[in-house]
């Protein structure tokens, strides 16, 4: 006679091998940043050391400075275990909370969408939003209500946005030579013009493959699209993020921004297209709107989120007081992630039936409504003969 | 609306190990314990201290609904009542048989003179009188099923077993090919049922390849083969991929009666001689077992002994840190203490080491648990409505489609008990309504 263990069933889980996992799916999404990050020290350091216009110890700056988003937010953890947790005030107790905290990706997150030359004390700031009132203060990893990385960003975009480009803003040592740039990024022109026109917001950073490559004026690691792409496949293949997210999200800003173009007389493919090159769109999309923890947790929860910060995104690119509609999209749609992610679960469980269909419309009408919003208020923006229309709403 | 089929996922099997093995008889062992509970429901012992038992002879009587006898299942004399060790992890008291060695048969197990011309309530009655219940798992009295009033079109018997590491069925049907069908076709004049079908998994080609040959003879039934996924052997998940129907509570509403090969096979030998429930297959299996392999022993057999006959546990095995498994890892149940008994619903006892890597991060909201639900539920939101008392949106969530599959906590990458979750909400959704 024997006695054995308990446990509860199954006694079977794909964790077993230890080749899946939390941890596996951290690391994963870490590897799949790789590109992003080193594409960004490519851009915005070594490509400008070669072209003469940094010293040495400059071009390493980007990548010292992504590298320190991710270490200062790890730090801010450390200290907050150290404070809260008593049992946690050595060397083994940290190691051990953040070892199932997963500190860095807030971090590094923040980092890469900061334009280049944002002070080392707002980058602080921004960490300390993120990891500390974004993530510790919700009750750590798996509890937070907002995106840490995001809500770190917007914090800033609020308060220190002035900072950042009296400091030296978005351009490199490289991009501030180009006369054409005039210190913006092509959404900030757009914002600023008012009008759907190729040779004002298309034209000065060349053409449309600059934009699909990433050799235009942006955050550090949001320009390049194809290099988001690489990481996309790469999350998508590891089943570290849902492939379908970032799909229906960029498919849905790219039929609005098409139907917006039509609207205001430009039927053009090229604006749709310039729309979902920029603004760090697929950045957000890919390892933003993807972010398990602040976004619904069934299929159909996650179409509906998407839709929904698709829509978002192109109505706050045309009301919004920052050019970027991405960040602040996702950071209100995190607030309804919760109820969204109820009345979806019962829908998907019970299929669109009596009890359901109310439920359904609801959602799809209010999804619906803020389509057509962003049109009318696109129309308001850009059309003189809409003012009127406009002015209704 | 269009049907929304239950859907599966494909996990590892396991099956291989006690496979290489041929079925082994043992059917002589030196005590049986009959457990005097059949589901859950307590059974009346109308045997003494004392009293010589024959081999088919009753000795227990279930009563209420479902109503049937339990037979003695080998022949000597009855010496004690006991608690044992019973597959539903509790001690149940169980008749003790002590062994003569003699194997007498009861009166009754005689061959079946009248066997073309049994008309469906007498088969009905035989299931009865034998004590048939489903062997895959549930141990549901067979006979109810088909005192249905629904008409009824077509019996499947369901030889998926899509348990990993279990494989008790599937020697059963390799070895009895003949008796399986025979056994359905019983089935199908009990129910007066048009065809029957043998639905197999992918994976057991084998089954194909004896029973294929003799389909001949039985000119309505016939053989599909289900894809290689788990649950693929859940009733439910069978029906509608078999018949594109689905129903609620009983696959009769779909005109369709599910019966468990070994079942089947049971049967076949209950109408040819009479012979009741009193032998099964069972795997002994896992990582902690030096032979890996299935027994065929009269229902009370203690498991230890078959333990014994597969070699015992592997070398250096610690118990601490392994389970001992009643039936399959993914809806089985670890017992503590290993002396179970078989019973009618055991299929396999699995011994296996626990994982050393058990890291318990928070649930990151992956979403892998809805996404893998056969039932489409979204067991995160579950939790977190049962974390908050809130049963109405228990409700809602329909958390009683659940059937424990145990899939939600297979493919959690946080090891996080979300089956056990979703099992308590069930639980508390059936006491607030």
């Amino acid at each position: 006679m024997a006695r054995f263990s308990g446990g509860k069933a199954p006694f079977l889980r794909i964790t077993d091998s230890g080749e899946k996992g939390t941890k596996i799916i951290m690391r994963d999404f870490i590897i799949g940043l790789l590109p992003v990050v080193l594409f960004a020290w490519y851009k915005n350091g070594i490509m400008v050391y070669i072209e003469g216009n940094i010293t040495f110890m400059e071009m390493l700056y980007p990548l010292i400075f992504i590298i320190l988003g991710g270490l200062l937010s790890v730090l801010f953890e450390a200290v907050f275990f150290y404070i809260t947790d008593k049992s946690a005030r050595n060397v083994k107790g940290i190691m051990g909370k953040l070892k199932l905290s997963y500190g860095a990706i807030p971090g590094l997150l923040l980092a890469l969408f900061l334009p280049l030359y944002t002070p080392i004390w707002v980058l602080m700031f921004g960490c300390f939003m993120a990891t500390i009132v974004g993530k510790m203060l919700f009750g750590g990893f798996g509890h937070n209500i907002f995106n840490p990385a995001i809500l770190g960003g917007v914090a800033i975009m609020f308060t220190l946005y002035g900072v950042i480009g009296k400091a030296g803003g978005f351009l490199n040592a490289s991009e501030v030579l180009v006369d054409s740039y005039a210190g913006a990024t092509p959404l900030a022109i757009l914002s600023s013009s008012k009008a759907i026109d190729y040779n004002t917001i298309v034209a000065p950073y060349g053409n449309l493959w600059n934009f699909f490559i990433g050799t235009i004026p942006g955050s550090i690691g949001e320009t390049s699209f194809l290099v988001i792409m690489i990481s996309y496949l790469w999350l998508s293949i590891r089943k570290v993020i849902n492939w379908s997210t970032p799909l229906i999200y960029v498919g849905t800003v790219f039929v609005l921004s098409w139907i917006i173009g039509m609207v205001n007389g430009e039927a053009g493919i090229w604006f749709p297209v310039y729309s979902i090159l920029s603004g760090g769109l697929v950045f957000g999309a890919v390892f933003m709107a993807t972010e398990p923890v602040t976004t619904p947790k069934n299929s159909l929860g996650k179409i509906y989120f998407a839709l929904f910060i698709g829509a978002l995104t192109v109505l706050f690119r045309f009301i919004g007081n920052f050019p970027e509609g991405v960040a602040t999209s996702i950071i209100v749609m995190n607030i309804f992630t919760m109820p969204l992610d109820n009345v979806t679960a019962v829908i998907r469980s019970t299929g669109i039936k009596k009890k359901t269909i109310g439920k359904f419309a609801f959602l799809t009408i209010l999804l619906l409504l803020i389509m057509v919003y962003a049109v009318i208020k696109s129309m308001n923006l850009y059309s003189l003969s809409a003012i009127f229309v406009g002015g209704l709403f | 609306m269009i049907l929304r089929k239950a859907k599966g996922i494909h996990i590892d099997g396991f099956k291989k190990m006690s496979r290489e093995l041929p079925l082994r008889e043992y059917l002589d062992p030196q005590f049986v314990y009959i457990p005097l509970l059949q589901q859950n429901s307590p059974l009346k012992k109308v045997v003494e201290i004392g009293s010589d038992v024959k081999i088919g002879q009753v000795v227990a009587m279930r009563e209420g609904f479902g109503a049937m006898p339990i037979h003695a299942s080998i022949s000597g004399t009855v010496t004690a009542f006991k608690k044992v060790w019973h597959a539903s992890g509790k001690m149940i008291e169980a008749i003790e048989i002590e062994n003569d060695k003699l194997s007498r048969l009861d009166d009754s197990i005689l061959p079946e003179i009248n066997i073309k011309i049994l008309s469906q309530e007498q088969l009905i009655q035989k299931m009865r009188d034998g004590g048939l219940s489903g062997l895959g798992g549930a141990g549901f009295p067979t006979y109810i099923k088909y005192q249905t009033k629904c008409p009824i079109d077509t019996i499947i018997i369901n030889a998926i077993e899509c348990e990993p590491y279990m494989t008790c069925d599937y020697m059963l049907t390799v070895k009895y090919p003949e008796k399986l069908l025979k056994g359905l076709s019983y089935f199908i004049k009990a129910a007066n049922a048009r065809n029957g079908i043998i639905a197999f998994k992918s994976y057991n080609q084998d089954i194909k390849n004896v029973l294929e040959p003799l389909l001949d003879k039985y000119p309505n039934i016939e053989l599909r083969e289900l894809k290689d996924v788990y649950p693929a052997g859940w009733e439910k998940y069978v029906v509608e991929q078999v018949t594109n129907k689905t129903y609620v509570k009983l696959p009769s509403e779909a005109g369709v009666i599910v019966d468990n090969s070994a079942t089947a096979i049971c049967f076949a030998d209950m109408v040819d001689n009479n012979i009741p429930l009193i032998s099964r297959v069972i795997t002994i299996t896992g990582e902690g077992i030096k032979q890996p392999q299935n027994f065929y022993v009269p229902l009370g057999t203690k498991v230890s002994d078959l333990i014994a006959l597969a070699g015992g546990y592997v070398e250096g095995l610690d118990p601490k840190i392994s389970w001992y498994l009643a039936g399959g890892p993914m809806t089985g149940r670890a017992i503590l203490i290993d002396e179970l008994i078989v019973n009618d619903t055991l299929g396999a006892v699995i011994v296996k080491g626990i994982p050393k890597d058990n890291e318990n991060p928070e649930c990151l909201g992956c979403g892998k648990c809805s996404d893998v639900c056969p039932v489409f539920l979204t067991p995160t939101a579950i939790k977190s409505a049962f974390d908050r008392n809130d049963v109405s949106l228990i409700k809602n969530l329909n958390a009683d489609k659940c059937m424990q599959c145990g899939l939600c906590s297979y493919i959690c990458p946080s090891r996080i008990e979300i089956t056990d979750f979703v099992a308590r909400a069930k639980t508390l959704m059936a006491k607030g309504a």
